[in-house]
C-alpha cells in the first residue's frame, strides 16, 4: 500500500558531540560520569555551526519538520537544553516544524518548561511540536531527583504544563499538587496553537504512558522496545484513544528510522556501518548506569530478567539492533520500498527519518537528506499519487552550512 | 505479596513469624527467644540474613521485622521521608503491646532508629547503632551507596571480600536481582536525596537519653569511622566501640560483635 495522503517527513537529529580520543571510547560508559574535560567547546561551537546548518538544509529541501533530543552529561547529544536549540533553529528557517523530544518534566519546573515553550510557540509563529519523556535512568544520576517518585512527579507536571496553557479570562487559579503548589498559575505568553502545541508521549511500551497519552488526546511516540511491543502497544493506543473520545489520527504515531541512502545497497550498508557502530556501540553505551533503582515497578524489573535495557546498547550487533530499532541503508528504490513497508505496517503519515548517524560527516549528511528529499520521497509519492513530481532546485543544498548562511543573508531569505 | 528473600543465606528456623498491617501495610516480624524484648532493626539490604541475633535469644526475645519495601514486607510507596518509619514503628509496637524496648540497628537501620530514638526515648532501655548512617558529616563523607558499583559492592561491605561474597549467588539470579532491586528502591524513596543523612537529625539527637552503644567496623567502607566521633559527641550518654579487621557488616563479618553486643545490653 502506498503511504498515505498528507504525509509527513520529518528527519532527526541529535547533535553528538564526536570527536573522542581513544582513551575515552575504552570507558564502559559514555554517560554520567565522563569528564567534561572531553569536550572541547571550540570544537563544539563549530559542530553547533555545522549541525544549524543541517537543520537550515531540511528547511531548503522541504522536509517538514527537525525533530532534537534532549541528554545530559554525555556526548551523545548536545542538547541538555533543547529549547536552546530549538530556538536557535527557529531563528534560522521560516516553515521548518521543531519538535523538541524531549525535555523530561522532572528536570525543571513544570510552569516554566511551559513558560519556555510557549515562547517558542509565539516566536516561530506556531512551528513547535513536543514530545514529552520520562527522560533515561542516565538523566536521574545527573539531576537532584529521586527516581522512584519519577513516574507520579510526572503526571503531576503534565497536568500542571496543561493547566499552564489554559487560557485565563478571570482571576487565574492556583494548583495544589503532591510535588508543586502554585499561588497562580498564569503562564505569559499563551501558546499561539491552540490549546497548545501538538504533544506526543515518548513510551517503551509500558501500559500506563500508552493509555495516558490516548486519554490525554497526545501523541504516541515509541522508542527503543522490541518492534513487536510497539506494535502492541500502538493496537492498544489505538483502542484506547477510540474509547476516550479522541481521534487516532495517524499523524499522532510517528514512524521512526534510522535512514541512509546512497547510490547502491552495498555503497549505503558499507558506508553506514562504521557510523552505526558509533552510536549504538559507542554514544548509547551507558554502563552501570542505565540500572537506576525505583526506575520501572518491581514485577517489571523481574519480567525483564534484571535487564534495563535492550541489547543493542553499547553493543553493535545488526540483529538486535533491527529487533528493538527500524534501520535501513540502501538505494533510493530499496530505501522507499522499506519506508513504505513500515508506514503500512504502522499506518502512520507522520515519518521520522534519523538522517545524521553517530560520527557521519558533514558532506554525507547532506548527500543522505537530499538523496531522502529528491530520490527517495518523490519515488513514495509518485506511487501514491500516480505522477511525478516538478523537481525543486537543489543547488543550495550542497553548500556548506556557513555559506549557506551567508547565501540566505545575500538573497535575503 | 511476598517479597523475594536471599534463600542461599536467609535462615529463619526456630523463628515464630507474626503479620501485623502497620497502615494499611502487611509487615512480616520474626522472633525467636523469651524475655525482655529487643528489636533488630536491619539495614539497606536484607540478604546478610540474621544468623548474628540468635546469640541475644539465649536470655531475650529478640524480634525482627521487616521494613515497609523489604524482604517480607509488602511496599508502602508513602513512604518517602526517613520520618515516615517512625511512625510506622510506633504504630507497630502499639500493636505487639511493646512499651519500653532496647533497639539494636544497623546501617539504614540505626539510621531510623536514631530517628525513632530521638522521638520516642522514654520507650527505649538501650540503643545500639552498629555502623549507621543517619547524621550528616560533612568532614567524613560516606561514598553514597548508591554510587556503589554492583560488582564492588563486596569489597565494601566487609574488611576481608571473601566473607562478603558467601552471600551473593554464584550466577545469574533473577530472585537475588530482584531482591535487590526492590529495596533499592525502597532505600531510594528515603535515602536518594539524603544520602549523607538527615540534615535535621543533628539538631534533634541530643534528646536520646538512653544508654548509647556505638559499634563500628574500622574498614568500613560505606560509612567511615572517622565519623563515630562526631556521633559520640552527639550522644553523651554512648559509648564507642571500633572493631579492627571489620567492614560495614560488623555483625556477620566479626565473630565477637554479637557477643559485645550482647554483654552491652545485659549490663
Amino acid at each position: 500500500m502506498p503511504i498515505l495522503s498528507d504525509t509527513k517527513f520529518l528527519v532527526a537529529h541529535y547533535m553528538p558531540y564526536t570527536d573522542l580520543p581513544d582513551e575515552c571510547l575504552e570507558r564502559d560508559s559514555l554517560w554520567v560520569d565522563i569528564p567534561n574535560a572531553y569536550y572541547d567547546p571550540h570544537k563544539g561551537h563549530a559542530l553547533y555551526e555545522r549541525y544549524l546548518g543541517e537543520a537550515v538544509l531540511a528547511e531548503e529541501l522541504g522536509f517538514d519538520g527537525l525533530c532534537i533530543n534532549e541528554h545530559h552529561a554525555t556526548p551523545a547529544s548536545m542538547m541538555p537544553v533543547p529549547s536552546i536549540i530549538a530556538s536557535a533553529i527557529f531563528a534560522r528557517t521560516e516553515k521548518l516544524r521543531v519538535c523538541i523530544m524531549g525535555t523530561p518534566p522532572n528536570l525543571e519546573n513544570p510552569h516554566r518548561l511551559a513558560e519556555g515553550y510557549a515562547m517558542l510557540d509565539v516566536m516561530s509563529g506556531g512551528r513547535l511540536e513536543v514530545a514529552i519523556p520520562l527522560g533515561t535512568p542516565m538523566e536521574y544520576w545527573v539531576n537532584p531527583v529521586a527516581p522512584a517518585t519519577a513516574r507520579d512527579r510526572l503526571h503531576e507536571s503534565i497536568d500542571i504544563m496543561l493547566k499552564s496553557w489554559e487560557t485565563q479570562t478571570g482571576e487565574p487559579k492556583g494548583y495544589d499538587g503532591k510535588f508543586y503548589h502554585y499561588k497562580y498559575l498564569n503562564v505569559w505568553p499563551r501558546p499561539i496553537q491552540q490549546p497548545h502545541p501538538p504533544i506526543f508521549l515518548v513510551g517503551s511500551g509500558s501500559l500506563t504512558t500508552v493509555e495516558m497519552a490516548a486519554r490525554l488526546g497526545f501523541g504516541y511516540a515509541a522508542t527503543f522496545s522490541p518492534i513487536p511491543k510497539q506494535m502492541k502497544a500502538l493496537e492498544i493506543y489505538r483502542q484506547k484513544s477510540v474509547e476516550a473520545g479522541h481521534d487516532p489520527d495517524p499523524s499522532k504515531f510517528p514512524l521512526t528510522a534510522m535512514v541512509y541512502v546512497a547510490d547502491t545497497d552495498e555503497q549505503a550498508v558499507e558506508e553506514m556501518t562504521p557510523w552505526a557502530d558509533f552510536y549504538f556501540g559507542q554514544l548509547l553505551k551507558s554502563g552501570r548506569f542505565i540500572e537506576l533503582p525505583g526506575y520501572i515497578p518491581v514485577d517489571e524489573f523481574r519480567r525483564r530478567d534484571g535487564k534495563f535495557i535492550p541489547e543493542s546498547h553499547g553493543v553493535f550487533d545488526w540483529k538486535a539492533i533491527e529487533a528493538v530499532y527500524r534501520v535501513v541503508a540502501g538505494s533510493p528504490e530499496t530505501v522507499a520500498n522499506q519506508l513504505e513497508k513500515w508506514a503500512e505496517e504502522t499506518g502512520s503519515n507522520r515519518i521520522i527519518c534519523e538522517v545524521h548517524i553517530g560520527n557521519m560527516p558533514h558532506d554525507k549528511v547532506v548527500s543522505n537528506m537530499t538523496k531522502l528529499a529528491k530520490e527517495v520521497i518523490p519515488i513514495l509519492e509518485e506511487r501514491r499519487d500516480g505522477a511525478p513530481k516538478v523537481e525543486q532546485s537543489p543547488q543550495s543544498a550542497y553548500l556548506d552550512p556557513p555559506e549557506m548562511m551567508r547565501f540566505r543573508k545575500w538573497t535575503g531569505r | 505479596m511476598d517479597g523475594p528473600v536471599n534463600k542461599k543465606i536467609v535462615d529463619m528456623s526456630g523463628f515464630d513469624r507474626s503479620e501485623y498491617v502497620v497502615s494499611g501495610v502487611r509487615t512480616a516480624v520474626y522472633s525467636i527467644g523469651s524475655g525482655r524484648p529487643v528489636i533488630y532493626l536491619h539495614g539497606g539490604g536484607t540478604f546478610p540474613g540474621f544468623d548474628f541475633v540468635r546469640e541475644w535469644a539465649r536470655d531475650r526475645r529478640v524480634i525482627v521485622p521487616y521494613h515497609p519495601g523489604f524482604g517480607e514486607s509488602d511496599d508502602d510507596p508513602r513512604i518517602d521521608d526517613v520520618s515516615d518509619y517512625i511512625f510506622h514503628y510506633i504504630d507497630l509496637f502499639n500493636q505487639m503491646g511493646l512499651d519500653e524496648v532496647d533497639i539494636v540497628a544497623h546501617s539504614l537501620g540505626a539510621w531510623i532508629a536514631a530517628e525513632y530514638a530521638s522521638v520516642q526515648a522514654p520507650r527505649i532501655g538501650r540503643l545500639v547503632l552498629v555502623a549507621p548512617n543517619g547524621v550528616v558529616i560533612p568532614e567524613f563523607p560516606n561514598p553514597d551507596s548508591f554510587k556503589i558499583p554492583k560488582e564492588q559492592l563486596h569489597e565494601y561491605l566487609t574488611a576481608d571480600p571473601s566473607v562478603a561474597l558467601r552471600y551473593f549467588p554464584d550466577g545469574h539470579d533473577i530472585d537475588f536481582l530482584t531482591l535487590g532491586f526492590r529495596e533499592l528502591t525502597a532505600f531510594s524513596r528515603v535515602g536518594w536525596e539524603y544520602p549523607q543523612g538527615n540534615p535535621k537529625l543533628r539538631q534533634r539527637i541530643h534528646l536520646i537519653t538512653c544508654p548509647t552503644l556505638l559499634l563500628w567496623g574500622q574498614e568500613d567502607r560505606f560509612f567511615p569511622v572517622g565519623g563515630a566521633k562526631t556521633w559520640q559527641e552527639l550522644l553523651p550518654k554512648s559509648e564507642l566501640r571500633i572493631l579492627p579487621k571489620t567492614g560495614h557488616l560488623v555483625l556477620g563479618e566479626n565473630p565477637d560483635a554479637p557477643g559485645i553486643v550482647h554483654e552491652f545490653l545485659t549490663r
